[in-house]
């Protein structure tokens, strides 16, 4: 391998992104995140591949096809749960990683970044379109929700929805592109996850304490093959726990009734990883300040790289900011628990109070460590 | 042949250092898991020593809010005294 790692291009390649890359010593578990979301994309492509062989995407068929094709077809059950909760860890695993990022100032790396959060964007749009493709309740009325906040769109917005749609309501039509783009966007992440490790190993990983390391770096491999694998052990421990033992845990039970266009369900709610985003969504009492709120959610992730510069790259010796970070978490968190909860009161007002603060955050950190800065 | 993109941050580019000394063992050399228990687990209970205050406050604050409108909002569920006075 060494020596044909001399003349074959592949090879060279392969050997300087995962055996010889020169990597900080001390980069911690946070640094795990990125080679875990390796693991949870190939997990769901190849997954999605497999279940994708017994689907048919079809109004009349697929809700039918995907729980007959539990039984009959061998060990589907297990590739089911599999991507289902698989989807859970892809985002668990996203969040953390990001959170990592605004924790240690990652995005100094604009172009990193960037493409990072492009690949946020079109993992949230694969999630979404894939929950679709099952055909429950919650499938049929999470794409209509969904699909309709497109009607805010000023002059242009009815006319954009029944070009999504492919007709006048989510029907046949919209099942079949779905499943077409669901299919298509994870290899799109894919070549975007080799750009993003393409522009990081131009100037290699940073670490926690924020200072240069190119004075003491190791060899990739065996040092973070190995802690990589650990970081894969106990990440899919508990993926495979779910899968076992709690499949539904996750799940919506309204998933299990077929869609039907004539009967809303109660509570209509996505899957938990997109509930900070609905609840942020739903306390903007206006139709487009709401969608407007939800792509700004996201979006703001891409205005990190020009937030002002400190000092000390990271957090870490900034301990305003630290306690502002962790504010934002539990922020995070109270947004996801507000999204799962119908709109009656107290819960509308909450959401309201943490929708502001969770961009109030961005708007605070730069000043905030700023002013620790110049004071010292 | 050294296509431009692999001319970046590899081992023998990384950085200039001058007056400086480093000596190292081979990992060969060396004990793998030394300290890792007797040193490590005192390390746990230091790190969460040291975040402690910056992660737990915002924590509790954010378990108050919780606890506060779950409470609210089963208190509003509930007939208020005097609601329905006016049917009287």
């Amino acid at each position: 391998m060494y020596k044909a790692s001399r003349f074959s291009p592949l090879a060279s390649v392969i050997r300087h992104t995962v055996i010889t890359l020169p990597t900080p010593v001390n980069i911690s578990t946070w640094w795990n995140f990125g080679s875990l979301l390796g693991v949870c994309l190939a997990t769901q492509i190849f997954s999605g591949l497999v279940l994708s062989l017994h689907f048919t995407a079809h109004t009349d068929l697929s809700f039918y096809v995907v729980i007959q094709s539990f039984g009959d077809v061998y060990y589907n059950w297990w590739f089911r749960a599999l991507h289902a909760n698989g989807a859970s860890f892809f985002f668990i695993g996203l969040y953390l990683h990001i959170a990592r990022g605004m924790y240690y100032s990652s995005y100094v790396f604009k172009e990193v970044w960037s493409v990072g959060v492009v690949i946020l964007l079109l993992v949230m749009a694969s999630a979404f379109l894939g929950y679709v493709l099952p055909w429950g309740q919650m499938s049929f009325w999470g794409a209509t929700v969904i699909t309709s906040l497109f009607s805010a769109l000023p002059i242009i917005g009815s006319d954009v929805v029944i070009w999504l749609w492919g007709g006048f309501s989510v029907d046949n039509a919209t099942l079949t592109r779905f499943f077409g783009i669901h299919f298509l966007l994870p290899f799109t992440v894919a070549g975007l996850a080799g750009l993003h490790l393409f522009f990081l190993h131009d100037q290699g990983s940073s670490n926690p304490l924020g200072v240069s390391s190119d004075f003491n770096k190791v060899v990739f491999h065996h040092y973070y093959v190995l802690k990589d694998l650990v970081g894969v052990c106990f990440f899919v421990g508990p993926l495979l726990g779910l899968v076992y033992f709690y499949p539904w845990l996750l799940g919506d039970p309204e998933n299990f009734i077929e869609g039907n266009p004539l009967v809303t369900p109660h509570h209509i709610q996505p899957e938990w990883y997109f509930l900070f985003a609905y609840a942020i969504l739903r306390a903007v009492p206006n139709k487009l300040g709401g969608v407007v709120a939800l792509a700004a959610a996201v979006l703001i992730l891409f205005y990190m790289p020009f937030s002002p510069k400190t000092s000390i790259k990271g957090l870490s010796f900034y301990p305003w900011g630290k306690v502002l970070f962790f504010s934002l978490i539990g922020v995070f968190i109270l947004l996801t628990w507000a999204g799962s909860k119908p709109v009656e009161e107290p819960y509308v007002v909450v959401s309201q109070v943490l929708s502001f603060l969770y961009f109030f955050y961005f708007l605070l950190i730069g000043p905030l460590t700023r002013i620790q800065d110049k004071l010292l | 042949m050294r296509p431009s993109f692999l001319l970046r941050k590899e081992f023998g580019n990384l950085a200039v250092i001058r007056g400086t000394v480093k000596y190292h063992l081979s990992p060969l050399e060396q004990r793998a898991f030394a300290g890792a228990i007797s040193q490590g687990v005192p390390n746990i209970f230091w790190r969460f020593r040291q975040s402690f205050f910056y992660v737990v406050p915002p924590m509790l604050l954010s378990y108050l809010v919780y606890y506060t409108a779950e409470m609210e909002h089963d208190r509003l569920q509930r007939k208020q005294p005097g609601q329905f006075d006016h049917e009287k």
